[in-house]
Order: C-alpha cells, then structure tokens, then sequence
C-alpha cells in the first residue's frame, strides 16, 4: 500500500534531495491566497510547463452536513444535479462545452467534503470560471430531471451493493455512531435513498445553504498566470452572495463500551474482520494527531510484525490494511483484514489485539519511526507528478482544515513525532471502549 | 469563445510536448523517455509473454509466473525482506499481465535509485521461486476468482464472461488470471519451467523513464544478458469463430441488478488508417466514463436507469477504477464491447434493446457532421490526458512498439483527428461494426424467465418510479417492442459457481 493515509499532501521538490529536503519548509510549491470580500477563497499555485490546469471547487459540505432524519445521501446526490445546468448554460449546452474543451471533468463526494474537479488546456481557463462560478451561484433544475437523476443515484447504490465492503461500512458506522451524522455512509441510508425523488425542495434548501462562497475553496494548479487569474476570479466570482448556514450536527458523546455485530453479506466472500477505533477531529498542530496518523502503518502496515506474520509466514489472511483518515469531527481509525479459514478469526481477533497491546505497553523501534517518517516524504515526492495529482492530494486537507496554511505545521509536527508519543497515541486510541468490531460473513461459510 | 484555431494549436504544441519527447535508441529491446528535471525514475520492463502462451490445463500461469517475481522472494532475499527494502523508499514492484504482454514495473525517487534497482534486478533475473510463496500467491488468486470476481463486482465477471464468449475456442479464451481447477493443480515448477521458457532477451523490451543518470541505460541492458539469449516466442494463432445471430450468455446468481455486456470481435488495431476513423465513432457513441457519450445520454441521463453506458474499440480492463485507456493490453485481436452498467433487474431486457437499437441507429445512420465536429473538437483536447505521466508515456511507448508505429500511437491520432471528415468515420462504422451478429452477457437472478423473453421476442415495457418527458415515453415503446431474433439454442444458461471452473 504505497499510497497510504498521508498521501493527501503534497510533497513534490523537483531535484530536491532529502539532505536538503529535511531543512526547508514542508511544503515546497508557492502558491497565492485570493479572498474576496464574500468570503470566497483562492489558492493560486502554478505549476509551469504541462499547458494544463486542475481546477478544483472543493465544498466543505458532505454527507457529514446530513444532519436532519431522512435526508441522508443529499450532498451525493445533490453533486448529481450540479451537472444539469443553468437558465445561461443549460444542461445539454454545459455538456456541449465541456465535451468541445475535452475537459477530464468529474466529482464526487466524501464524509466532509464535495469536490467538483478537471484538468483543461490553459486556454480555457476563462471559459470554465465562467461555467463553474454560473452553476455555483445559478443552478437551476426542474422536479422532472430530479428525479430522473434519482434513478441513477439508486442505479450507484446497486452497483455498490454488491461489494461485501459496501455493505460493512454501512454496518460499521450505524453501530459506532448514535447521534453524529457519520452515522450514515456517503451513499446513505438505502430507505432515504429510495425517497429521494421526492425531496426536491429540500435539495433547493440544501443549495441555498451550503453552496455559498464562504464554504467554498477553489484550488487551481498547473500552467497559468497568477495575475490574470485573480482578475477573473474577481470578474467571476465576487457577485456571489454569502449566506451559509452551518449545519446542526450532533455531538457524538463518547463511546461507554465495545460494540461489536457479526453481519451476513448475501453472496459468497471469505470473512472479513474490520477493528476501527473512535479517533479525533483534525488539528494540524496537535502532536498526539501527528503521532496517530504514524501509527496505523507502524502498527499494521506491511512492514509491521503482525503483516508479516500473519500475510506472509502463517498465510492465514488475504491482506491486511489500515486506515486512519482525517476527519472535521471524531471518526474512525480503522484496521482490517479478509480471514482464509473462519477457523482462525479469533486467532486473527487476538493477534490485532496483542499488536495494540504491545504498542500500548512498549516503544517501537526507532528504525522502525525512521523509516515510515522517509516513507510518507518518498511517498508525497512520488505520488505529486501533475497538476491533477497535486490538487486531487490536497483537497481534503483544504477541506478539513479550511485552507493550506497549517499544512507546514502539520508536517513539522509528524517530523518531530518520538518513540514516546507514539506509545502515547497508542495509549489514547487503541482503547476497548473506543472500538466497534464488524466481523461480516458470506453465505456459505 | 476563444478562437478555435489557436486553441486546437495550443494544444497541438501541448501534444508535441507530451508525446514527441520519446527517444527510441538503436537498440531494438529498449524505450527511453528522459526527463532530466523528474526527481524519480520509472522503470517499464515488457516480457512479450502473456495469458495465450498458458500451456493446455494451466490457464492463469503467465499471471501466476509474474506474481511470483514481484510478490516473492529473490535468491539472495526472501519477500519479507524485500518489503522491508522497499518501505522507507515508498516504492513497490509490480506485474501487469493481460493475452500478450507481461509488464514488470515500478518507479523510485532518484535518492534510492542504486539501492531499487538493486532489488528490481534480482527481482527480474534472479527470482527464488519459494514453495511457500507460490502457496500464498496461488491462494490468493484461487480465493479471488471463486469470491471476489464471482460474486463481490458483477460488472467485472460480466466483462470477464464476454471476453471468453467472443474468443471460445482460441488461445485468448480463458480468463487471464486462470481457472479455478488448472490454478489448484498448478505446481511450482510450472511457474519455473514458464520463467525459463519465456524470460530470455529476445523476449524482453526495457523501459526506462524519468530523471536516471545517462550510463544507467548500458547498466540496465547489461544486467539482462545474463539472460538466455532465446528465440522470439512463436505467436500462437488467434482464430476467431464467426458470430452467426445474437448468442447470449446468461450467467445466473442472486443480484438486485443485472450487469451487461456485449460485443463482437473486430479486425482494426491502432496504426491503422480506420482506427482512428472508428475511435472517433466510438467516442461519439461511448467514450468511456464521459457524459459525453450518447449511451449514456440515452440510458442514464434521460432516464436514470443506471450509473453509465459505454462503448469500446479496444479492451478496456477496470473500468470501474480507470478513467483514462490502461497502458500494455495491447493485443493483435480485438472486440467492440458495450457495457451498461447495472440496471433493476425488471429493466434489463429493455436497457439492452435501448443500447442495441443505438448500435443500429448508428451503423445504419451513421454520425452527422455535427456530431462529427463536436466529438473530433473533445478528442483533440482529450487524448492529452491519456498519457500525463513518464510510467505512462513509456506505457504508450511500448504499446507503440508492439503495433508497430513509427512515431506514436497519440500523435498519429492527433494528425488524423485534424484530417478526418465525417464521411471516412462513416465508412469505418459500415465496415468494421455492426448490429445482427454478436455476444451477449448477462449476469442476473431468474435466468429462465429472461431466456422466454429474449427467444420469443416479447416486449419489455419499462415502468419509471418518477414522470417523464412525452417525447421519452414515445421512444420508450420502440424501445420496448425492438425486434430480437434470437434461437432458442443460442441462449445458454450458466450458474455463477460454474463460472472460471
């Protein structure tokens, strides 16, 4: 797994060695801040050479903003209806320019974040703020194309559904959360998805009050000029009116026992074990975050013990991951693995646990913390070669933290992180009543 | 609007830049892309090896062979020590393997270059071939077919299923990564005797990319003499069967949607004049996850019965994952496929009628030169995302090599998008795709119930949950009563546990 919990950020120093790498500040590209008086925020970063743009509209709003019941699964559904146009640019005609641009343009849709993204040819720099920033402030769609889009939102879910891991993230986060809105998945609940067609005016709720400048960041990267797009980011962009309304989301109190639920998948798969234990919300200058965000690879990547153990010597799993995201409010650390025989799942149970145990109680070796710290550097270094790949790795800590500044802090921070903070972390998170286990089964075994 | 013509110049100076840069050296096994300012280097090492060279009753061993070489031990390190080389470099080794080509490749920031390579040579030229690996690797495929593939990704079985439908009966039949009862009987020696069969410098074209110092390329070819010097490996012949009517598959499993596919073989490859002629078709009708694409439009969009609906002239694995064509599954046959994503199993038997009446409409109509212009302007700005990294450019490079393109494949089709007109794509679609002959896969529950229906041509009304447009709900009836010959005999029922036996 080379692409790994950290690779949301950008560390691309074009013939930089690592001698110099460790004295210069993290993040190496220069990049402009541009705010407008309605809040609206700009990063600038050019990228010379390619003669293309990413340009990303990345919403601080997903489907941790679905607070009110029933109404799980809007913001990906509402991404859907972004591409149906406006009374200037029409559904067919935005369609007909994008194809004549041969944008690569998509979307999609997380726990915290929507992000509407494509790479151009510079050339068209203008002509795509024109269309972006007119279905930002103008939207427009009738109750009969909301519904027809509902079809293919249902369609998405299908094909989901057959994903044994589709299934249990469903599970996992209805039984870890009671009052937070992570309680349901992107996609959400299947009965809320089903009635969605007739929550058209909810979805023109939804627009009015999360898509508003001030909620909204716009990243560019690639082959530009600075000037001239801050001109039409002004041109484009300042008529925007502000008014978002923060969500109400509930405060998940915390957890008092260990929950756990063995769920049936209706098809055939080898049993998957899934460990996740409640986390944090993100601050990019808080050492303990730092460490966690260590922690999950140091504990269970591919060159811990227990991987090797487990995957290579005794061969009783198919794999064995981690993931440990970042998050606007607590989530979840996630550890998992698909069993070969059911007979070893508590053995497999117990090995997870011995490994969290052992950090708990000993310091890991420094070889071992070198390392990792080299590979989340090589990885930021290799993973960042285009303008798309920058900007596609730095969305969500745009959208978690609000912006790029903390990003240096965050990276001095996982540099400085000792042997003893991890224990600690490992003290912090690795707690019986922080986790929630799902242990999901086919139907023959 | 910009000025077209500067636009479509600016991008053909972009193109230039992206795909021009590929230095072929005079040695006839080696593609080099340098990019002196890259901090890292890509290494691209293509094997002319792939899953039609499995020997009869050991379908899945060119797969298995390369799985063993980049997720095995070396005779100097065993895996568990080559993961801990790899680790603090972030770099890994990886095998692609598809009907003709086997790729081993991987890429290294230029810090760690000695201490990689290192690894990717013994990894290439000095593999262990450990019983215990080979257990573990040999399971883990066993475990992915009869799970995994059968029963978690419908659309990719769906895929896999019509791909050895088109071929039955050739070397590229079998699924790529094997079947289940040749994997269980497989030995380690096989996965030897295939290494010292096929590995051997005749066989082996080198890629390298990125910001390597000059002298490394002679180090590189050095290191693969220690390879047998070989005879280029005899082409197994790809006999393709006629297609006589429509031939369906119904491949039968518990499901809430139903995956489709079908398509037929055709005889265009890239290079050739008519490639580019039908690409453009083919993007126009289906280019791949792109609302620009009329399938989509027709069954998506105007009425929501799925996620997506797409067209292909070349195969096109994951499609579920990639947005952009894959490098190295180039092959010297080829299919037209279309592929609709899951729909509600009651409108399965009408999404079919509506993609196939498409085809149709298309063959028999051909484009008009308005969509023509329109999909010829996207193409000229899309093909620059095909290949914007070095690994991919080298990727494009050997494909180059492998069909025999001076030049490149993405320049070639740059100069054609500018001379084409709509006539020479409409002559391409009468003569390379129809709509009478071809394969149909359907993975679904109540197989029995869609077999009626397709061999007695009934109708397939569709029923929406949410209102539509009048000018839908008239096209829908044509759709719904869309004549379908289809013999008795020609429709074959298939449990899914059956499936890649």
């Amino acid at each position: 797994m080379r692409i790994f919990f950290l690779s949301f950020v950008l560390f691309f120093l074009l013939g930089m060695s690592m001698g110099e790498l460790y004295s210069q500040k993290f993040f190496p590209y220069e990049y402009e801040k541009f705010q407008l008086n309605n809040g609206f925020t700009a990063y600038l970063m050019p990228v010379k050479g390619s003669g293309l743009v990413a340009y990303y509209s990345i919403v601080r709003t997903g489907s941790r903003d679905e607070y009110e019941p029933g109404r799980s699964g809007i913001a990906h559904f509402f991404e859907h209806m972004m591409f149906r146009g406006t009374k200037r640019f029409p559904g067919p005609v935005y369609d007909k320019m994008m194809t004549e641009m041969g944008a690569d343009a998509n979307a999609y849709t997380t726990d915290d974040l929507t992000a509407y993204h494509m790479v151009i040819p510079n050339t068209y720099l203008e002509k795509i703020m024109d269309l972006e920033s007119d279905r930002f402030m103008n939207l427009s769609y009738n109750e009969l194309e909301f519904k027809t889009e509902a079809g293919a939102v249902y369609g998405e879910y299908r094909k989901n559904r057959t994903n044994p891991f589709s299934v249990l993230m469903e599970e996992l986060q209805n039984l870890a959360f009671d009052y937070h809105t992570y309680k349901h998945t992107t996609m959400g609940f299947e009965a809320d998805i089903k009635n969605m067609p007739n929550l058209y005016d909810h979805s023109k709720n939804f627009f009015q009050h999360y898509y508003r400048p001030e909620n909204v960041v716009l990243l560019i990267v690639g082959d530009f000029d600075v000037l001239s797009a801050k001109a039409l980011i002004q041109k484009y962009y300042s008529s925007w009116t502000p008014g978002y309304i923060p969500p109400q989301i509930q405060t998940e109190p915390p957890q008092q026992v260990e929950r756990f639920k063995e769920v049936k998948y209706e098809g055939k798969t080898l049993p998957i074990l899934w460990v996740a234990y409640k986390g944090d919300a993100f601050q990019p200058n808080d050492q303990m975050l730092a460490a966690c965000s260590l922690l999950g690879d140091l504990a269970f990547g591919e060159n811990s013990a227990i991987y090797k153990k487990l995957v290579i010597d005794e061969q009783k799993v198919q794999f064995l991951a981690n993931w440990f995201p970042i998050n606007r409010d607590p989530k979840l650390l996630n550890i998992y693995c698909m069993i070969k025989d059911e007979k070893d799942i508590t053995y497999v149970r117990e090995e997870i646990d011995r490994t969290t145990e052992k950090f708990k109680n000993e310091l890991v070796e420094p070889l071992a913390l070198e390392n990792i710290k080299k590979r989340v550097r090589y990885s930021f270094l290799m993973d960042l070669d285009t303008p798309d790949n920058i900007a596609g790795n730095l969305a969500r800590f745009v959208a978690v933290t609000g912006g790029l500044e903390e990003l240096d802090t965050y990276y001095q921070r996982i540099d400085s992180v000792t042997l003893e903070d991890i224990k600690a972390a490992a003290n912090k998170y690795f707690q019986t009543v922080r986790r929630t286990t799902i242990l999901l089964k086919g139907e023959n075994e | 609007m910009k000025n077209i013509f500067l636009v479509s110049l600016t991008a053909m100076m972009i193109f230039s830049f992206l795909f021009l840069n590929c230095q072929k050296p005079a040695e006839e096994n080696v593609v080099l892309y340098p990019s002196p300012d890259d901090p890292t280097i890509s290494f691209r090492i293509w094997i002319k090896v792939g899953s039609q060279n499995d020997p009869p009753g050991k379908a899945g061993l060119a797969a298995l062979t390369a799985d063993m070489l980049c997720e095995g031990g070396t005779q100097k390190h065993s895996y568990k020590e080559i993961v801990e080389l790899l680790y603090p470099m972030a770099a890994e080794i990886q095998a692609q393997v598809d009907k003709e080509m086997t790729i081993i490749y991987g890429r290294v920031h230029k810090d760690n270059l000695n201490a990689y390579y290192e690894i990717f040579r013994e990894v290439l030229l000095e593999p262990a071939f450990n019983e215990d690996d080979f257990q573990r690797l040999k399971t883990d495929r066993i475990n992915f077919i009869e799970n995994s593939l059968r029963y978690a990704n419908d659309e990719e079985l769906g895929k896999a299923a019509l791909s050895e439908f088109i071929f039955s009966g050739t070397p590229y039949e079998h699924f790529t990564f094997g079947h289940l009862t040749d994997l269980r009987n497989m030995k380690v020696d096989d996965v030897k005797d295939f290494y010292h069969t096929y590995f051997h410098q005749r066989n082996i074209v080198i890629g390298l990319g990125g910001g390597y110092p000059s002298q490394f390329v002679s180090r590189l070819i050095n290191d693969i003499k220690i390879l047998p010097e070989g005879q280029p490996s005899l082409l197994p012949k790809i006999e393709v069967m006629n297609i006589d009517g429509i031939e369906v598959k119904i491949i039968e499993k518990p499901a809430s949607a139903t995956a489709i596919s079908f398509g037929f073989p055709i005889t265009v490859v890239r290079g050739q004049d008519d490639y580019y002629a039908l690409a453009v078709a083919n993007s126009w009708l289906g280019e791949h996850r792109n609302s620009s694409s009329h399938l989509y439009q027709v069954i998506r969009e105007a009425r929501g019965l799925n996620y997506g609906d797409y067209s292909y002239i070349e195969y096109f694995p994951n499609g579920g994952s990639l947005q952009f064509p894959p490098a190295n599954v180039a092959r010297r046959h080829q299919f037209f496929e279309i592929w609709i994503r899951p729909v509600p199993n009651e409108a399965r038997l009408f999404a079919f009628r509506a993609a196939l009446r498409e085809l149709k409409d298309l063959v028999d109509n051909g484009m008009s030169e308005e969509e023509f212009e329109l999909t010829r302007k996207f193409l000229k700005n899309y093909i620059l995302h095909y290949a914007p990294t070095t690994m991919m450019k080298l990727g494009y490079a050997i494909d180059d090599k492998f069909y025999g393109i001076s030049g490149s494949h993405l320049e070639l089709f740059g100069q054609a998008l500018e001379k084409l007109n709509v006539q020479q794509v409409n002559q391409a679609i009468k003569k390379h795709l129809q709509y009478q002959n071809l394969k149909v896969v359907f993975v679904t529950p109540d197989a029995e119930k869609l077999k009626y229906m397709l061999m007695n041509n009934l109708p397939s009304p569709i029923n929406y949950p949410t209102p539509k447009s009048e000018q839908i709900l008239q096209e829908d009836q044509e759709i719904s009563v869309f004549p379908l010959e289809i013999h008795e005999d020609k429709i074959y029922i298939v449990p899914v546990q059956k499936m890649f036996e």
